[in-house]
């Protein structure tokens, strides 16, 4: 299988010489096309740094990352938005959908930003709203939803361009555990269905739904783990 | 690259945003509003009076005139041999200045000025009459209202025939039936053979407003020849003015430079005579005019200034409540360009908003201030655009910060930001 994500000593510091912190001391990652890997650690251990970096919205200070067969490092701003915009699909823990764009409008725009035609936007939008179960929500206010809606939505968004990594962030965090389970679920059977999964948590029993747990501790990698699904 | 879908998406996502804040929105409209409003305001006053004075000129009988006046010489001493020997300004040089150019002289008024006694039936007076020939009232803009103007013949046999202004019929007939009466100009009994309808003027309507044209009603006009030669016994046949009326008033300067050197032939090369032409002196008027609306402008564009500087202020502050929100969006794949085309659609939106209703404002604000001082208001569409334009240049100026520096977040930060 080919790897979509690959990075070698990557590292990152942060603030200058006295007062720098360094978040990433050297990781060597790589998952491959397909995989649900979850990243896992205690805050402070550099996995939101990983994340951001894999994430393609911050680059390295040292080390290589190649995304999809892209090298990442040393791309310009608007060079990193394509590919943020193309290969990535964020899911963030506070869902961060457009509060006064309705749901059709907020998983049309990183179409929008790829460029794609109107009519194609809203046929692509339309399917991907059937996919996570809200075909018919497509009119409302993210306001008016509930938090399980609401996230399900924001993986319609992530969606939407096809992305080659599904990179969530703590997404069941603000859930009950009822529709935490559901939206769990939902990301069993994207993966089922193919799309590679890299999934921050620090809730062991999320953790033990992925084929991989990548746990990181003081900016390193301290110990992959075959998982049990 | 995104098509024009993108744009109108851009341009929905602003809307929503400005209706979504419609306080902040009307807030940062307020300094366009003002600026757009005084820019206009400004402009149509002098539009106004500029519309006014046009008006003005052709109640006056168009601005397509060259007027010839004699010149008095010799002020500062005693005037040369040649200056003496010199006989003013004549019935020759207007027929030499008709020959110049036939084509282009559409008509040549004298006139010739004397006092006199006037007296009808009713009225015994000291008045100015005023001689003038056959192409007089019709350069003068004057209406007859009843009866007759002076015909050739007239003109050409110092016929003893009158034609009086509306106030001078008033006086010398105040019961009226003066049509064809006799009134004695000095010592010369004349026929009235015409009557002029009234001309009114007020520049600015308001009370206390006196009519400009008063003194044209006073008008007791007989043949300029009757003048000449039977109340001066003038063998010359010296006029006061000659006017030439030439409709292509872009030709009025070349004539004016070829009739100068015929007249100078005429008059033995001395400048006894001086040339004024109207429409080169309204233009020079004009010319004020503009001084007042750069002025107006420069007003216009403080107020701007001001609004914009409070916009910016506004935008900034509103950029720290917007900070997440670009940050998502940069997450989700818009580029730095993107965010900054969407700031820039959003506040270029709420120009255009604003200074639409800073065009309405200024038209009632116009309308307000030429009705209290009683001048017509007259716009023009270029003042629209001008006011118009300066606003999105400004809005586009002062937007530019704001976009920029939301452009350059940083997407991590961004989303961070709490």
């Amino acid at each position: 299988m080919s790897s979509i994500i690959h990075t070698r000593a990557l590292t990152k510091t942060f603030g200058s010489n006295g007062t720098a912190v360094h978040a990433l001391r050297g990781i060597d990652l790589s998952v491959d096309k397909g995989e649900f890997v979850a990243l896992v650690g205690p805050s402070g251990s550099g996995k939101s740094t990983l994340m951001a970096i894999i994430g393609c919205l911050d680059a390295p200070t040292s080390g290589t990352y190649t995304l999809d067969g892209h090298e990442v490092q040393g791309l310009s701003g608007g060079e990193l938005a394509r590919i943020r915009n193309t290969k990535v699909g964020f899911i963030f823990q506070s869902y961060n959908l457009m509060p006064k764009a309705n749901i059709l409008r907020n998983v049309e725009l990183p179409m929008l930003y790829a460029g794609i035609g109107r009519k194609e936007r809203r046929e692509r939008a339309m399917a991907l709203l059937e996919k996570v179960g809200m075909p018919e929500k497509a009119n409302v206010l993210p306001g008016n939803l509930s938090g399980g809606q609401r996230q399900r939505v924001a993986i319609a968004r992530a969606l939407a361009n096809n992305p080659a990594l599904l990179l969530a962030d703590e997404p069941t965090g603000a859930l009950d555990s009822q529709t935490g389970a559901e939206v769990l679920a939902l990301f069993q059977e994207l993966n089922a269905a193919g799309n590679t999964l890299v999934l921050v948590t620090h809730d062991p029993s999320i953790a033990a739904l992925a084929q991989r747990r990548v746990e990181l501790r003081d900016g390193l990698i301290a110990g992959a783990v075959e998982g049990a699904a | 690259m995104m098509g024009s879908g993108a744009f109108l998406l851009r341009l929905e996502s602003a809307w929503m945003e400005i209706r979504e804040n419609f306080g902040r929105s009307s807030l940062q409209t307020l300094g366009i509003v003002l600026g757009v409003a005084s820019v206009l305001g400004g402009f149509s006053i002098t539009d106004s009076f500029r519309k006014r004075s046009e008006t003005l000129y052709v109640k006056l009988g168009g601005l397509d005139k060259l007027n010839v006046q004699p010149n008095n010489i010799g002020n500062n001493g005693t005037p040369t041999a040649l200056q003496n020997a010199n006989l003013g300004l004549r019935h020759q040089d207007m027929d030499d200045g008709r020959g110049l150019d036939s084509a282009q002289v559409e008509g040549v008024s004298v006139q010739r000025n004397a006092r006199a006694r006037v007296r009808s039936a009713f009225t015994d007076q000291e008045r100015r009459v005023q001689g003038i020939n056959g192409d007089y009232l019709a350069i003068e803009g004057y209406d007859i209202a009843q009866g007759r103007g002076f015909s050739q013949s007239d003109i050409g046999s110092a016929a003893a025939v009158a034609v009086l202004g509306s106030e001078a019929f008033q006086t010398f007939f105040p019961s009226g039936g003066g049509l064809g009466a006799i009134i004695r100009v000095g010592d010369v009994p004349v026929t009235v053979v015409g009557v002029l309808s009234q001309r009114v003027f007020r520049f600015r309507d308001t009370p206390g407003m006196g009519n400009m044209f008063h003194r044209k009603n006073r008008l007791i006009a007989v043949p300029s020849t009757l003048v000449q030669q039977r109340m001066q016994g003038d063998n010359y046949q010296r006029v006061d003015r000659l006017t030439f009326r030439i409709p292509k008033v872009d030709t009025i300067e070349t004539f004016a430079k070829s009739l100068t050197s015929v007249l100078k032939m005429n008059h033995r090369l001395q400048d006894d005579f001086r040339l004024d032409d109207v429409a080169a002196r309204e233009r020079k008027r004009r010319d004020t005019g503009d001084a007042y609306d750069i002025i107006f402008m420069l007003s216009g564009v403080l107020a701007l200034l001001g609004g914009g500087i409070v916009n910016v202020n506004i935008q900034l502050a509103s950029l720290k409540e917007r900070v997440r929100e670009v940050g998502v969006k940069m997450a989700i794949g818009a580029a730095g360009t993107e965010i900054f085309k969407e700031f820039m659609t959003e506040a270029l939106l709420l120009t255009a908003l604003g200074s639409i209703v800073g065009l309405g404002v200024g038209v009632a604000f116009s309308w307000f201030i030429t009705h209290y001082i009683g001048v017509p208001l007259g716009m023009e569409l270029g003042s629209f655009l001008w006011a118009f334009a300066l606003a999105i240049a400004f809005g586009f100026l002062f937007a530019l910060v704001p976009a920029w520096k939301a452009s350059r977040l940083s997407p991590m930060e961004a989303l961070r930001y709490e």
